[in-house]
């Protein structure tokens, strides 16, 4: 009866290890797929179950509304954002990991508030008075935005420094390496992949934020989230709002895809 | 002749510690020597390798490196490195640039730091491992790595945080026999900070430091053979210790009186103390010291302890003694029997901190018993008296 019992959990065991990464993989791709289906079609009617005409009339009219300038502006708003949230989710990460404060309650809260708060309530409190201080829209929306990612970075950093003993740093000291060769050569390149994991998620808050952008950049920063936002809100252009979504997700799918790849590869090689 | 490293006064105290880790602590090391600092946990050996390396800060005191006072001094700029209890090999670089890690640091290239580094793995017999990452090591390796990395950082002195405690018995007894060969290859200045007797055993003079302070400063056999306190005398181990006096030259118990040779404690409460291997075990009618009844006969290495309780020849208190018997001794509990107590140069007396004599009526329990820091503490603090267990590691 105990052998039957440990042959059926097994075979359930079994198929739940097939399951559910098929139903992990099915979330991620059917909202894609319209999508998809819609960045190709040059006329798709709302009865039909696929496109009526294929075509990259999508495409055109997202190139003639500046998606190219659009994307380039989101990647410089991610790379700004993530070049100060980074380094900042080092320092506090480093601090709250190795539990370099007496009291890290507080600081903890207070990084973690603006994932707590809404973004509409902060931007609108925060625009009111970056306006009456004169700092220019474009400065006001990346240090908005680097507070937003400040927690992500500190929070992926505080869990990397957790896994990192302290005393590598004082090895590296007695062997030769200053406070700031230790840390360089030693403790940051032993957190390469939480920093790599910090840098994508700080990116990803200033390359894909609306809200922000949208009121304290009062509708002057035309980036890739606020071209879709606005052909999704008033163009009723199907075609041309799928387009917009698919080029805005690609790069960011296509950077995991190669850091995942590069990190598995990493692994493999200290194993075999 | 100046020390390679000379600790002078050290005086550290840990935050809201009542007592100072290290207190007033002097230590000289000479070139090529290796000074082990032995003692039990807690008792400030790490926090005194820690100030040496400049990794803490003491209140008080100086670390001198060939007499030029390095206070102040960051760790890095001090000539002298540290292998810890954990090897700490950086997991990103392979085994070799762990070890070419310091010479790249002095600004040599790439291949030249390899090269040297290559060396150095040699010597610890793991040449092929170079290419290798940390987590692909056992922790045998790990340490020979570590042990590479620090010889190959070219310190004037090297300062070993227990470095082979992790490690099970047969890869320590290696890791030792390693540390002779480089010993013997490199002629390195070493301070070993251990609590373990056998890796004491390596040095050529132990430390031996209970609660911050240094005890004696002597080779490993004097320990054995002269301890300078009961506490030295507990944590070495494998002693009897019997309270009395020392009047003349001699000891004086309820026992009898036993002379002393060498160098006798001053007139006063002292105890006594004998090696339970130079007691001897013999028959009733071949005119032993003293006789009792064997009340517990137990394995103790490759040898077997026979505890004794004698006879008291003057009252009914309970003494007993430790016996350090062969193998297949044919003695059983219950049985009586004499023991022989060794001539003057087996005996050896220390000041008792307990500072009264026993009574005659009080039951006295002589034998060793494993340390620990409890015992330690209240000799320290004068409270051992004669019913108090006692005794070390054997």
């Amino acid at each position: 009866m105990r052998r039957q019992a440990a042959v059926r959990w097994r075979a359930a065991h079994q198929s739940l290890r097939t399951v559910i990464p098929a139903l992990l993989v099915f979330w991620l791709v059917i909202p894609l797929t319209p999508l998809l289906l819609w960045a190709g079609a040059s006329r798709w009617s709302g009865t039909s179950r696929l496109p009526q005409d294929l075509g990259l009339r999508g495409w055109q009219e997202a190139l003639d509304a500046g998606m190219i300038a659009a994307l380039a502006r989101s990647g410089l708003l991610g790379a700004a954002v993530a070049l100060i949230a980074t380094p900042l989710g080092v320092m506090a990460g480093r601090a709250l990991g190795w539990r370099l404060l007496r009291r890290p309650a507080l600081p903890s809260v207070v990084l973690l508030g603006p994932v707590v708060l809404a973004p509409f309530a902060v931007a609108m409190g925060l625009d009111v008075v970056i306006l009456r201080l004169g700092v220019p829209g474009e400065v006001a929306v990346v240090l908005v935005l680097s507070v937003f990612a400040l927690p992500y970075t500190t929070f992926t950093m505080r869990a990397t420094y957790l896994g990192l003993d302290p005393a590598l740093e004082e090895q590296a000291r007695v062997l030769g390496a200053s406070s700031r060769q230790a840390r360089r050569r030693v403790t940051l390149p032993a957190a390469t992949t939480g920093l790599v994991t910090a840098t994508g998620l700080a990116f990803l808050v200033g390359w894909s934020d609306y809200a922000v952008t949208l009121l304290i950049g009062g509708g002057q920063i035309v980036t890739a989230p606020m071209l879709i936002g606005s052909s999704a809100a008033g163009s009723g252009n199907d075609a041309l709002t799928s387009t917009l979504a698919l080029s805005a997700s690609l790069p960011p799918l296509m950077a995991l895809a190669v850091f995942t790849c590069a990190a598995s590869r990493r692994r493999t090689a200290v194993h075999s | 002749m100046t020390a390679a490293l000379n600790l002078s006064s050290i005086t550290r105290h840990h935050p809201g510690a009542e007592q100072p880790t290290l207190a007033e602590v002097d230590l000289e090391v000479q070139d090529g020597e290796m000074v082990a600092v032995l003692g039990p946990s807690g008792s400030g050996k790490t926090t005194l390798l820690r100030v040496a390396a400049g990794l803490e800060q003491p209140e008080s005191g100086d670390v001198l490196l060939d007499g030029m006072s390095v206070m102040g001094v960051p760790p890095e700029r001090r000539d002298l490195t540290v292998m810890f209890q954990k090897p700490h090999l950086f997991p990103h670089l392979s085994v070799l640039d762990n070890v070419a890690f310091a010479h790249r640091l002095r600004g040599r290239s790439r291949s030249q730091s390899r090269a040297a580094a290559q060396r150095y793995l040699d010597l610890v017999h793991l040449g092929d491992f170079g290419g290798r990452r940390p987590r692909q090591l056992s922790g045998g390796q790990e340490q020979r790595v570590a042990l590479a990395r620090a010889l190959a950082a070219s310190r004037r002195v090297m300062l070993l945080d227990e470095p082979f405690s992790a490690l099970d018995t047969n890869l320590r007894t290696s890791m030792h026999q390693l540390l002779g060969e480089v010993r013997a290859a490199l002629d390195p200045t070493i301070v070993i900070v251990t609590h373990d007797l056998d890796e004491a055993g390596l040095a050529d003079r132990v430390a031996v430091l209970v609660e911050g302070r240094i005890e004696q400063l002597d080779a490993i056999e004097r320990l054995y053979a002269a301890p300078k306190t009961l506490a030295v005398a507990r944590l070495v181990g494998g002693f009897n210790e019997l309270p009395g006096r020392v009047e003349s030259g001699a000891h004086h118990s309820s026992l009898g009186s036993f002379t002393l040779a060498g160098a006798v404690e001053a007139d006063g409460p002292a105890i006594l103390l004998v090696r339970k291997e130079r007691l001897d075990l013999t028959h009733l009618d071949a005119r032993p010291t003293v006789t009792g009844r064997v009340v517990q006969v137990r394995q103790s290495g490759p040898h077997q302890d026979v505890v004794v309780e004698l006879d008291h020849p003057l009252s009914g208190a309970r003494l007993r003694v430790d016996v350090e018997a062969r193998l297949g001794t044919s003695l059983r509990p219950g049985d009586r029997t004499g023991v022989v107590v060794p001539s003057s140069d087996g005996l050896w007396a220390v000041r008792d901190p307990g500072a009264h004599e026993p009574s005659r009526d009080e039951d006295v329990v002589v034998m060793p018993t494993v340390y620990d820091e409890a015992t330690t503490r209240r000799a320290e603090a004068g409270r051992v008296g004669p019913r108090a267990p006692f005794g070390g590691r054997r």
